[in-house]
């Protein structure tokens, strides 16, 4: 069976101009994407207790 | 940092990772500027409408502003009833610098959690000791007191947090630093030369004691594995004195270099699937501590070509910080920052092990 070659992949950049107007709601999805981490709430050691536990 | 901010909220010690422009709304939200007038210049500098930008405001103000603080829900037990052991059935004396440690194990259980890290460091029975550490199991909880105050109790599923605090305690005791005089603990290893430290960080299996035990054997002194400290003051790494553990997978490449591990005793971690040996840390100096300047995200592939390169401080935060155990007290989470800006960050992967060896060299006399 033949593969089908995707050849429609643009660049960012396209994408935002092929949306036209639309465009400046990215900017504003853009400001909403953010990472929230957490350390650990204690000191830990690696996990490597020997036997089934107790 | 690198076109992005961080963020920390103190009521729930969390990193946030976010635009600039994010960062500098949530500082005017929190100054308590309304939010129509946030919304009002940010639909102006978007071009989108009012009522867009109004929405998307609130909808930060009631993620950041309004969470309320985690509720885990957690059982509070004062532990009154907790009958305390009248015989332990192991006692060891560990001494560290010039302090001794005693610490008493219920049983062979509880020693085992313990005392292979640190064996290396045990003497004979002796009268006088500096600090009484007890362990014992009840009713489903190891407890862990310290100079007969109580510290804490861990279930069967939270050993590496007993361990953790275990090991925080001792490091209190070695460095007489309590714990709000650290910025932070580290699940890296730690390697120094006279002058200063190098961090290794990485998932398990990535290499990190293999490589800091190949790094002490070439000429470099081992600082700390697994739990390494660092202080508020200098924001130095400080020495941990226990064992380095080396998993069976590196005992081809370690056991020329090291033939003491063919007859050092095999822990069996069968829940874990995994057997762990303990290598005595080349480390003389306990009191030992030193700045730090590089993080290194370490990687052993079979076969690879060695590959360093500075990688994105970005990146190198996401994955430094679900792994740590960071200060909560808001002035020692602004040193953290701070000191996080100042480093530099690697990711090295190798096969060869002198060239790795080579290349630390290099990054310890900046000649990268």
């Amino acid at each position: 069976m033949k593969k089908q070659i995707n050849t429609n992949e643009i660049s960012r950049k396209d994408a935002l101009k092929k949306i036209g107007n639309y465009g400046k709601y990215a900017a504003l999805t853009a400001l909403g994407t953010y990472l929230i981490l957490n350390p650990k709430n204690a000191q830990a050691q690696s996990p490597e207790a020997p036997g089934t536990g107790f | 940092m690198e076109d992005k901010s961080l963020v920390w909220f103190e009521n729930r010690n969390e990193y946030l990772v976010l635009e600039n422009t994010t960062a500098d709304i949530l500082k005017r939200l929190s100054k308590g500027v309304s939010v129509h007038n946030i919304a009002g210049a940010l639909s102006k500098k978007l071009d989108v409408p009012l009522e867009k930008t109004i929405d998307f405001i609130l909808d930060l103000e009631h993620n950041f502003f309004n969470k309320e603080k985690p509720n885990h829900n957690k059982l509070i037990n004062d532990y009154r009833d907790v009958e305390y052991p009248k015989k332990f059935e192991f006692i060891k004396y560990y001494q560290i610098n010039n302090k001794i440690v005693k610490v008493s194990y219920l049983s062979e259980k509880e020693l085992s959690f313990v005392h292979p890290k640190f064996n290396h460091l045990s003497i004979e029975n002796t009268v006088s000791f500096d600090y009484q550490f007890d362990v014992f199991i009840n009713t489903n909880y190891i407890f862990l007191y310290v100079d007969n105050d109580f510290i804490g109790a861990w279930s069967n599923k939270e050993i590496h947090y007993f361990q953790g605090k275990f090991s925080m305690q001792l490091i209190q005791k070695i460095h007489q630093k309590e714990e709000d005089k650290w910025m932070g603990v580290f699940h890296a290893s730690a390697v120094s030369n006279e002058k200063k430290s190098i961090l290794f960080l990485g998932d398990s299996g990535n290499g990190k004691s293999t490589s800091l035990a190949l790094l002490q054997a070439n000429g470099f002194t081992c600082l700390a594995d697994d739990f390494v400290p660092i202080d508020l003051e200098k924001q130095e790494v400080y020495s941990f004195p226990a064992a380095i553990s080396i998993k069976k997978s590196s005992l081809e490449t370690l056991l020329p270099i090291y033939p003491e591990l063919q007859t050092t005793a095999e822990y069996n971690f069968t829940r874990l699937n995994k057997i762990v040996r303990y290598l005595e840390p080349n480390n003389n100096n306990f009191f030992a501590h030193k700045p730090c300047n590089e993080l290194i995200f370490i990687k052993y592939e079979k076969d690879s070509e060695l590959i360093c390169k500075k990688i994105s401080k970005v990146d190198a935060f996401q994955e430094l910080i679900p792994d740590s155990w960071l200060s909560p007290l808001k002035e020692n989470a602004e040193v953290f920052l701070n000191w996080f800006a100042s480093l530099t960050c690697y990711k090295l992967t190798y096969s060869v092990n002198s060239e790795m060896i080579a290349t630390v060299n290099k990054i310890f006399n900046n000649e990268l």
